[in-house]
């Protein structure tokens, strides 16, 4: 039995403290568990309060029993440490619940959260430390060794958390703000995506453009928000400079690593001279990310660091001959003709030699472009003629060539401002998006629930050219029914869903018309036969309306309706049929799509019917080859179709739900994940001024339908018939 | 016809036409052949049209026009609650009965003058319609108040102007009415020619000016992504005219043009930063 150190607390404490102690002491957890309790508990106590000491007590015996010795023995030296890290006994005590929470959810994963305990409090309070243990336990329930990987930080979506959290600007929060930056000082709209987090580490600390976009990393590690900032802004103010004076890709030919180095080094000068010309403001932005000194060592990075800082700064002064020269070399040129890209090869290629010849080290597997602010430079090299093993090399050191940039619809990218080269042997630099046969593809972020945070760019959306089917069953159906398809008709025809109009001079109404009161009384003053229409109303006249009918087409939709002939599908694709009919004849725009998922990189949406086209045999096709399968990301679909909508003018913009369950996909365990996403979804088009109905095509599903739109939000149906009784509800919530 | 039998209050100024004459030449910087245009269409008594985003030099235009043609100018500012009554014109009560006043249009077609309709689209197109009788043939403007038929003075022109940008489902011209005009189309003018207005304008340093054209270069590029409209020609001259009083360039840009024209904080910060890149 080892005595307890005695520790000048109150007297009472004295009597808890051995009682905590001696309870594990005799626990038979063993003597290393007992001993860093005992060292641990008067400091503990000194510093956070008594409770905490108790507390920890049931900690480690909870954590003895459900995970191990070992890491129990270590629980004590790590609270002692986030003691430090939170303010005050009660975060502590959160944290040693929340740690009892992991010890009983995760038992394998408590040893790595230690660990890396003290890294995520450097960056989290204690409410961002129990939202990333409820993302982990959530996010990999059925998944222990990812879930070890995500406690332990060395899960890519860990990482990100932690970056997100750490207060570090990062990119998905400034987004907008930056591709606005970029549109206005350069007049383009390429895409602009964060490097994935699973991408390879250099990858993630440069940006990079090609292939019709531009990927940035999803956070400057180490600097302020203010710097983040300012370097986010440096990036794509110089990307844009490359895209607007880099006219032609360079061959690399028999180059090496460090000439492309050099080449590269003298070329972002140049477009950047260039750019100062027409902003000089640029230059303030840019300069202060040279931090080079004459004094620095004479080894390749310093060198080209200096180079860099000499070719944009004219008061540099460098007494090294290499950086000397170049700045010569450079200036001569740009008193000529800096537009003239052959300048950069020129002087790049003499400055890389004389380099190559000083034998100072340059390893090209390592090398990362500075200052930090510049790209890659992949994009403005053609790596096409290279034999595949320089090519590797060449590869690595401009980091990234295997991200592949894809067309999104956020923003379309503007012509190339450059005039057509006459040498068409050179590829052109180009943000613009490759005019390719792919599908087109769009990001959405996705509310977790757990976390209560979105994830950025989480989902991807891709639209598929929706299969033709034949289309007589269809006009067939259209033809029987048509009795039906007019009473939609008619009903769409007798709906005011437009802005209140002021009816003046009528003959009663809500308000007194003062013009015709007036012309009333002169009326009667002069003689006239009084026209005593004196009063106005309010009124909805017109119909200003768009609509976009969504259908979910995933696998539970073969499924037949529960009293009725045909599948889940048939009724969907006949409503649709005699929405479309309908609209077509009152003439008010409407769009018609399908989507189905399979996991969060592939909710596949299918166009059926776009806003400018006509409801014509085209559409009848695709609407009658749409098949059942795969599962129901429903938020995702939702955002999607939200932007389609968003573009439209009209005074209402109604997006038409029709589903048959609740959302589900096969990389998710947890179902209330999705409805919520889904909510939120609902809500962020609601935002927007966007409305949205959903017609649940199975009464079990009507109280998820609820908990996602609302439930003057929802209306239940099992048959094409119920569609005249339905629509009345959705114009009451139009024009509510 | 039945004669006009009211007795005016207030003596009528002794040259109404005068009232309406723009004496001092309005500066205008042309920029293409809007002037022959101009000129061409007025000759043969088509009605004009102008086309072109806000601040862009459209009334200047007419208001130059107007004075080189030595004609007078009646400008009318429409609006949604605007009535056929407001242009044409009404019996007015006072203490001895009833007295006609006439409306900007009916005024413009007694005096032979220009009568231009500013931002035609903001009105009803049931008040438009006043117009239809006077820009074809007939050229004619029924009185109905007063039983009166007006023959239009052979110099009366109508000039309207409209802001495509502005165009949604309920709001443009009837057909009916946009096809009884010739139109000149109006943009920002090239950067050199703009520079040299807000310079002259605002009497500042060619080099000022040079530098807020970069910049409403830039915002221009946001427009249709995050801003309605890029800054005008007019918001330049309002920053190059607060520069002239000693404020500095960026300031005078967030007061006179990014605080102006949007209220979101991205486009906002995004404008800030271009117009921080451009000097």
């Amino acid at each position: 039995m080892v005595n307890a150190p005695e520790i000048m607390l109150p007297s009472d404490w004295d009597e808890r403290w051995k009682a905590a102690h001696r309870r594990i002491d005799q626990a038979g957890y063993g003597e290393t568990v007992a001993a860093a309790y005992r060292r641990i508990g008067p400091d503990l106590a000194r510093a956070a309060g008594s409770e905490v000491v108790l507390k920890l007590g049931r900690t480690v015996s909870d954590v003895a029993i459900r995970c191990d010795r070992r890491t129990a023995a270590l629980l004590p030296d790590v609270a002692l440490a986030a003691e430090l890290k939170l303010s005050g006994g009660a975060a502590l005590i959160e944290w040693l619940a929340t740690i009892e929470a992991v010890a009983r959810s995760a038992p394998k994963s408590v040893a790595g959260l230690l660990d890396k305990s003290s890294c995520l409090l450097a960056v989290l309070d204690i409410e961002g430390f129990r939202s990333f243990v409820r993302m982990g336990i959530a996010i990999a329930r059925r998944n222990p060794e990812r879930q070890i990987a995500f406690f332990s930080l060395e899960d890519a979506e860990a990482q990100q958390y932690l970056q997100r959290g750490s207060g570090v600007e990062v990119f998905h929060t400034i987004q907008l703000q930056m591709k606005h930056y970029l549109a206005a000082i350069w007049g383009i709209r390429p895409p602009v995506r964060e490097v994935p987090p699973d991408a390879p580490e250099p990858m993630r600390r440069r940006c990079g453009f090609g292939g019709g976009g531009i990927r940035v990393p999803p956070a400057f590690s180490g600097s302020s928000a203010g710097e983040s900032n300012r370097l986010y802004q440096a990036a794509l103010a110089h990307i844009g400079a490359h895209h607007r004076f880099t006219r032609r890709q360079f061959p690399v030919g028999s180059l090496k690593p460090l000439q492309v180095a050099v080449i590269s080094l003298v070329e972002d000068a140049r477009v950047e001279r260039l750019a100062m010309r027409e902003m000089p403001g640029l230059g303030r932005l840019w300069l202060p990310f040279h931090v080079a000194k004459p004094e620095d060592p004479p080894v390749a990075l310093a060198l080209l660091g200096r180079l860099s800082r000499a070719l944009i700064y004219p008061d540099y002064q460098d007494p090294h001959g290499w950086v000397t020269k170049g700045k010569k070399l450079f200036e001569d040129a740009a008193e000529s003709d800096l537009t003239d890209q052959t300048l950069s090869r020129r002087i790049g290629g003499l400055l890389g030699n004389d380099l190559g010849q000083m034998r100072v080290q340059f390893d090209s597997r390592s090398y990362v472009v500075q200052p930090a602010y510049r790209d890659d430079n992949l994009g403005i090299w053609d790596l096409s003629e290279q034999p595949p093993e320089e090519q590797l090399v060449l590869e690595e050191m401009v980091e990234g060539v295997g991200v592949k940039q894809q067309k999104r619809d956020d923003g379309k990218p503007d012509e190339q401002n450059s005039e057509p080269d006459p040498d068409q042997r050179v590829s052109h630099v180009a943000l613009t998006a490759s005019d390719d046969t792919e599908t087109t593809t769009a990001r959405y972020s996705e509310y977790d629930y757990v976390t209560g945070r979105e994830r950025p760019q989480w989902c991807t959306v891709r639209e598929y050219p929706a299969p033709y089917g034949r289309t007589e069953p269809i006009r067939r159906f259209e033809e029987v029914r048509c009795e039906l398809s007019e009473r939609l008709s008619t009903l769409f025809r007798s709906s005011k869903i437009s802005r209140a109009e002021k009816i003046r001079r009528q003959a009663e109404g809500e308000f007194l018309d003062i013009d015709a009161c007036i012309e009333a009384a002169i009326s009667r003053r002069i003689g006239d036969v009084g026209k005593f229409r004196v009063h106005g109303r309010y009124e909805r006249r017109g119909r200003d309306l768009s609509v976009l009918i969504l259908l979910d087409i995933s696998q539970s939709t073969a499924d037949p309706v529960r009293g009725q002939a045909g599948t889940v599908l048939d009724v969907q694709r006949l409503s649709a049929a005699l929405l479309a009919k309908a609209l077509s004849v009152v003439g008010d725009p409407f769009a018609v799509a399908a989507f189905c998922s399979d996991t969060r990189d592939d909710i596949r949406y299918f166009r059926i019917k776009d806003f400018e086209r006509s409801y014509d045999e085209l559409a009848r096709s695709r609407l009658a080859g749409l098949e059942s399968k795969l599962s129901t990301r429903l938020g995702a679909a939702i955002r999607h179709a939200g932007e389609d909508l968003r573009k439209r003018k009209s005074y209402r913009r109604l997006l038409l739900v029709i589903t048959d369950g609740e959302p589900s996909d096969v990389d998710m365990d947890d179902d209330r994940y999705l409805v919520e996403d889904a909510r939120v979804a609902v809500q962020h088009l609601n935002r927007h001024g966007i409305d949205t109905f959903c017609v649940a095509l199975d009464g079990a599903a009507r109280s998820c339908a609820d908990r996602v739109f609302g439930k003057r939000g929802t209306a239940t149906m099992s048959s094409v018939d119920h569609l005249p009784i339905q629509l009345p509800k959705i114009f009451y919530k139009l024009t509510r | 016809m039945q004669p006009d039998t009211s007795k005016p209050k207030s003596p009528p100024s002794a040259d109404p036409v005068a009232d309406f004459m723009i004496t001092e030449e309005p500066y205008y910087r042309s920029s293409g052949q809007e002037i022959a245009l101009f000129e061409a269409a007025y000759a043969v008594g088509i009605p004009i049209m102008l086309k072109g985003p806000t601040g862009c030099g459209k009334t200047r235009f007419v208001e130059h026009m107007a004075s080189r043609l030595g004609r007078p100018l009646i400008t009318v500012s429409c609006h949604e609650d605007m009535t056929a009554s407001d242009l044409v014109g009404r019996y007015l009560l006072d203490a001895d009965g009833t007295q006609w006043h006439d409306g900007p249009l009916t005024l413009a077609v007694r005096l032979g003058a220009i009568c231009y309709l500013d931002e035609i689209v903001e009105a009803r197109q049931d008040t438009t319609v006043v117009i239809h009788s006077l820009t074809d043939d007939r050229r004619i403007l029924p009185l109905e108040k007063k039983n009166e038929v007006l023959k239009a003075h052979p110099d009366f022109r109508v000039v309207i102007s409209y802001n495509p940008g502005y165009q949604s489902v309920l709001k443009d011209l009837k057909e009916s009415t946009k096809q009884r005009f010739a139109a000149i189309g109006f943009s920002y003018p090239e950067a050199s020619i703009e520079a040299e207005i807000v310079a002259t304008e605002a009497r500042v340093d060619r080099r000022v000016a040079d530098t807020l054209v970069r910049i409403g270069q830039r915002s221009r590029n946001l427009r249709g992504h995050g801003l309605d409209e890029g800054a005008s020609t007019r918001m330049l001259v309002h920053a190059a005219m607060l520069v002239s009083r000693g404020i500095s360039i960026e300031d005078a840009c967030q007061m006179a043009i990014v605080l102006p024209i949007t209220d979101d904080t991205d486009v906002r910060a995004a404008l800030t930063a271009a117009i921080s890149a451009c000097i």
